[in-house]
Parts: C-alpha cells; sequence; structure tokens
C-alpha cells in the first residue's frame, strides 16, 4: 500500500532572480516498510525531495499526496499538525534542542501532540532504552558524541508514531562505528515494527542496506532499483 | 542578562530624571511654602493688591474658633505680620522686610531656628531680633549690636524702636537673605502701632494633598468676609508657569530617553532573536504551531522584560535613596545661578511611588512592544533556512 505518491513534483528557487530548478516533474511512489535510499551528487534534488514529502517546503508546481492527503494544499499550521502526527525527521546535524535533555528532546514532540504525562514518560525511556541511550537520559546534546545525539534525534523521531521517518544525511557526521551503529536500530525498527525509512544520502554504508535505491540527477528521477540486502550487512 | 540588564539600566535612568525633576520642583515648592506663602494663607481681601499694614486683620478667638471646623486637617498655624522698613547701622541703611513671627510656629514650619550661623533666637516680646547674614553683611553688624528700624505703621504712625541683634541666620533664598529681619510677633505688632493684628496667616495641612479640600473647608468656616484664603498655587502663579516650562523640558528628554531605551532593549532583543533562530527552525520542523511558539516567545521576552524593571525598581530605589540623603550639591559658578534665582544649589532627588509606578509602566509598554519582534518574527519564519543556520 502507497502512503507517499509525488505528481509531477517542480520546485524553482528564486523564480524571480536566478531560478534554480531543484525538482523536475517528479513522480514517484514510497510503500509502507520500506528502507529506501535516495543518492545522487550534490545539488541532484535529493534533500528537496524529502523536504517536499516531509511538508516542510511547498512544490512549485505538482503535488505531494501522503494517504490520500494532499499536504501541499495544507494550510500552514494543518503542514505543521500534520507533519507532527505523521512524519518523523532525523536531520543530519541533528538538531538537538540544545538546552533539553535527550529524555526531554524525546519528550517534547509527544507534549506537542498532548499526551499523557505518564505515557510520555514511559516512551521516551523505552524509545532511548532502544537506541541504546538508557544511561544518557539526563545529558544534553553538548555532554553527548554526535553518535548519541544523532541516536536521540531517532528516538525523537519515533516517539510520535509516524507513518514514516525521513533522514536528510544522517550518518554525514558519523565516525564509521556509530554510523553503524545507527544503521543497525533503524534497520532494526524497519523489520521489527515496519517503520518506513526514507534516506537522503551519499553514505555507501547507508545505500548498501537500502532495498531499494534512487538515484537523481540534476532534480530528476535517473534510477530506481530494488537490491538485494544480506543480513551481513 | 544582557536584556534585563538593557532594561535596568533604562529604568534607573528614567526613574534618576523623572526623580530629579520632581526634587528640584519639590525643593522649590518647599522653600517658597515654608519661608513665604505656606500652604495656605488668610488675608484680607485686599491684601494682595495693596500689601500694606492698612489691611491686616485680628488674630483673635474668633478667627481661631471659625478655624476649628476645618481641625482635623489643619496640622499647624503660622501668624505672621509683615511690613517694609529701613533698617539702619552705624553708618549704613537699607531697606528690609521685617516679618513679625511666633519663633515656635515658624519653627515648625521652616526650622527657621537651625538655620542660626551666629547668636541665638529671640523669645517672644524680648525686643531683640534676628538678621538675614546677607543683610547684616551689608549693615556691617554683628550678634551684639543694634539696629534701628523706621518705617510708617498702621494708618500712617511713625514705627521707629532699636533693637538688639541676636543672631544671624542664613536663608536659603539669597534674596530673602539680604533683606530679612525676624523679630517676635508681639514685638513687630508694638513697632507697627498694630497691636493683636496680623497680614498673613499661614496654614499647614495634615496632608499636602489634602490642601484644596482644607481651603474649601476653611473658605466655608470663616465668618468674616473680609478674610479670604488662598493656596500656594494661587499665590504663586509664576512659579506654577515656571515649573509646567520645566516639566516640559524634562517631557521632552524623557522622549528621547525613551527612544534611547526602546532601541538599546530592541537590539538586545533582536540580538536575542537572531541566535535563536535556528532552534525556533528546529521547533517548527518537528512540528510545534508558529502560533504556539510565537507566544511562548512573546511571554519568555515579556518575563525577562518584567524581571528588568522589578530589579531596576529597585536598584533605582536604593540609588535615589543615597541621593536624597546627599543631594547633589553644586559648585562655582552654577552654584552661583542657582542662588541668584533665589534656589539652594543642590539637586535633590524625589522618591515618589507614582515615580516609580509611571517609569515602570512606561518601560513595561516599551517593552511589550519589542517583544512583539520575535513572535512575528517566527510567524514569517523559513523554517528550512532558519534549521539550517
Amino acid at each position: 500500500m502507497s502512503i507517499i505518491k509525488t505528481e509531477n513534483l517542480s520546485k524553482v528557487y528564486n523564480p524571480d532572480t536566478v531560478p534554480v530548478h531543484a525538482l523536475n516533474d517528479v513522480n514517484i511512489t514510497f510503500e509502507e516498510g520500506e528502507f529506501t535510499a535516495v543518492r545522487g551528487p550534490s545539488g541532484s534534488g535529493k534533500t528537496t525531495l524529502l523536504n517536499m514529502i516531509g511538508g516542510l517546503d511547498k512544490p512549485t508546481e505538482g503535488k505531494v499526496t501522503i494517504d490520500d492527503v494532499d499536504i501541499s494544499e495544507l494550510k500552514d499550521s494543518k503542514r505543521i499538525d500534520f507533519r507532527l502526527n505523521n512524519i518523523g525527521f532525523v536531520f543530519q546535524h541533528y538538531n538537538l534542542i540544545p538546552v533539553f535533555t535527550a529524555r526531554e528532546n524525546v519528550s517534547f514532540i509527544m507534549l506537542l501532540q498532548k499526551r499523557d504525562k505518564k505515557e510520555i514518560q514511559e516512551r521516551a525511556d523505552a524509545l532511548l532504552d532502544k537506541v541504546g541511550l538508557a544511561k544518557k537520559k539526563d545529558s544534553r546534546p553538548v555532554q553527548m558524541s554526535g553518535g548519541e545525539q544523532q541516536r536521540v534525534a531517532v528516538a525523537r523521531a519515533l516517539a510520535s508514531e509516524p507513518k514514516f521517518i525521513l533522514a536528510d544525511e544522517p550518518t554525514a557526521n558519523l565516525d564509521t562505528e556509530s554510523a553503524m551503529n545507527l544503521l543497525d536500530i533503524m534497520r532494526n525498527m524497519n523489520k521489527e515494527q515496519n517503520v518506513t525509512f526514507i534516506f537522503s544520502t551519499h553514505d555507501q554504508r547507508v545505500i548498501d542496506r537500502a532495498r531499494r535505491v534512487i538515484t537523481m540527477v540534476d532534480g530528476a528521477i535517473y534510477k530506481d532499483e530494488q537490491q538485494e540486502v544480506s543480513e551481513a550487512q | 542578562m544582557i536584556t534585563v540588564s538593557s532594561i535596568l539600566f533604562a529604568v534607573v535612568c528614567a526613574l534618576f530624571i523623572e526623580s530629579l525633576e520632581r526634587g528640584a520642583h519639590n525643593l522649590m515648592i518647599n522653600n517658597m511654602t515654608s519661608f513665604h506663602t505656606g500652604h495656605l494663607q488668610i488675608q484680607d481681601y485686599r491684601y494682595e493688591d495693596e500689601p500694606s499694614l492698612d489691611n491686616a486683620f485680628y488674630f483673635d478667638d474668633t478667627l481661631l474658633q471659625s478655624l476649628e471646623s476645618s481641625d482635623p486637617y489643619i496640622d499647624f498655624i503660622v501668624p505672621r505680620i509683615e511690613a517694609f522698613m529701613l533698617a539702619a547701622g552705624d553708618e549704613i541703611a537699607r531697606s528690609a522686610m521685617v516679618l513679625g513671627i511666633d519663633p515656635d510656629a515658624e519653627q515648625r514650619l521652616n526650622q527657621l531656628k537651625d538655620r542660626l550661623t551666629d547668636g541665638r533666637f529671640f523669645e517672644d516680646g524680648d525686643g531683640s531680633l534676628v538678621l538675614g547674614a546677607g543683610l547684616a553683611g551689608r549693615l556691617n553688624l554683628a550678634v551684639g549690636d543694634t539696629l534701628a528700624l523706621i518705617g510708617q505703621g498702621r494708618f500712617g504712625m511713625t514705627a521707629s524702636g532699636l533693637f538688639e541683634v541676636t543672631g544671624l541666620i542664613n536663608h536659603p533664598i539669597r534674596d530673602m537673605n539680604n533683606q530679612i529681619v525676624y523679630i517676635s510677633l508681639s514685638d513687630a505688632q508694638w513697632l507697627l502701632s498694630a497691636d493683636g493684628l496680623i497680614t498673613n496667616l499661614l496654614i499647614t495641612p495634615t496632608r499636602v494633598r489634602d490642601t484644596d479640600i482644607l481651603a474649601s473647608e476653611l473658605k466655608s468656616g470663616l465668618t468674616d468676609d473680609e478674610l479670604r484664603v488662598l493656596t500656594w498655587e494661587e499665590m504663586l502663579p509664576d512659579l506654577i508657569e515656571a515649573l509646567e516650562f520645566d516639566a516640559l523640558q524634562t517631557r521632552f528628554m524623557m522622549g528621547i530617553l525613551y527612544v534611547v531605551i526602546g532601541f538599546g532593549i530592541f537590539g538586545t532583543i533582536l540580538t536575542m532573536t537572531l541566535e535563536r533562530l535556528r532552534e525556533f527552525g528546529i521547533l517548527l520542523s518537528v512540528g510545534m504551531k508558529r502560533i504556539k511558539l510565537a507566544a511562548v516567545v512573546f511571554l519568555e521576552t515579556l518575563f525577562i522584560s518584567v524581571i528588568g524593571i522589578l530589579s531596576g525598581s529597585i536598584v533605582g530605589f536604593f540609588i535615589l535613596l543615597y541621593f536624597n540623603y546627599n543631594p547633589i550639591e553644586l559648585g562655582n559658578d552654577m552654584e552661583e545661578l542657582f542662588l541668584e534665582f533665589g534656589f539652594e544649589p543642590i539637586i535633590p532627588v524625589a522618591i515618589e511611588q507614582d515615580i516609580f509606578l509611571w517609569q515602570g509602566f512606561v518601560i513595561f509598554l516599551i517593552a511589550i512592544l519589542i517583544c512583539l519582534y520575535p513572535a512575528i518574527k517566527i510567524t514569517s519564519l523559513n523554517i528550512l533556512d532558519a534549521s539550517r543556520r
């Protein structure tokens, strides 16, 4: 069952001055449970595609439909609401709130969803345990390594029980060991809980673990292929 | 901290300037009412146009009884008889303002006895007098010397007498210092052939703010149609005008100060907002609504402003308290200038509740307007640009 669908999706930045065609008529669907990598050189439109899907930006033309909801037509506040309840984000630079602890960063999303206090606490602790940060719940981002911060970001992304998670270059700032740990966590969640992951990445380690690899060039889909992934990877 | 400090400093500056103005005005009013007009005066209705002894009135039981109805509002009364006479020493003569007074009543009004620089104050009816130090210098007289007073008494009768100088005082108003002669009320009445008569009855209300109420009570209580009641504002219209003009200048200066304060606070809020744009972008990207974030940030900056205002008021209070007890003393040319205009050469401050409330309120309004900036910025924030900063 496809949960994400783009139709004739285009994005032009600075249309009045020096127009940059970041996306050119992209038509693509994503199914539930996918573990997909979107690859391509810098400027190919990977991040722009993820921003469109995630509702962080509006397309110049075309539309993005998530579970039959055209998010590109939603008003700003409705789009933010939709994002809160349906989409999880993992950013390249973690984007944790620096004054919050790990637990508070994860809890914050559920607070926005107005969940029960007890549920928030229990779920936040459980998610942090799952990403291997049981001992770092009360640490602030500045007290954690890059890998740990990114794991908090993953826990935060999962906190709202989203339909899918968008990860923009999640391993870009991580060392090999941290990157592998993070990928293992995300792959396990994909396998065990059928969480959909869509990555924008240069990282071959991520690409090797993806069951679907989409290659973009100059804002368009160049290649879209399934691949076998061994358990060892 | 920077925003709090900025607001604190702004409040202290605003308090100080307003307090200086109020203090200076209060000093002028106090000097004039203490030494010259009192807060209220009873006079003969003709006295204002023709301030002569012919328009004196009897200070008797009838008058005292008519004051009884206003008694709760009256703190104390100060009778005076006033005349201009020629004051002569051995070789020099000068015009002088002779004031017949009740020393104890005057002491309550303006602490006159505390201003003695030499000698002692006279007792009632002891035939001695006290001079202003400036006049004593002009007449070349000292304590123990004899002063002759020559003039015209009531209904044109000759008034003359010799009096021993028992003391010199330093009057805060220079012009008065150069011409004042204090003599006991009974001695003055004898000298001026005005037994039982006074030219002015000064009345001090229990509370200054009850002056108008007391004036109204007195007007209705007085049985003698020839007497009238005047407030200090009615007696000193020139001073009122001068104070209003001065207040206008201060308002203009305060306006400039508020603009400077506004920009100062805005600078810190602007910096704070720009530094937090990434944080705002993150919060919006993970699902926080703009209006909620704007409201939180607005309340946050408002809270910081309130802390700044409260701490500024506290710091301002202690600074003003210090200067209240240690007023700024002017020297050199400024001192001369002030004395020339009849003012004490000091810059006092006033510590009054409404100064704190008003300045706190104005700065609070300025802060509220400025606090809207980050909220407005959030409503138009590009999430992607902000979260990438």
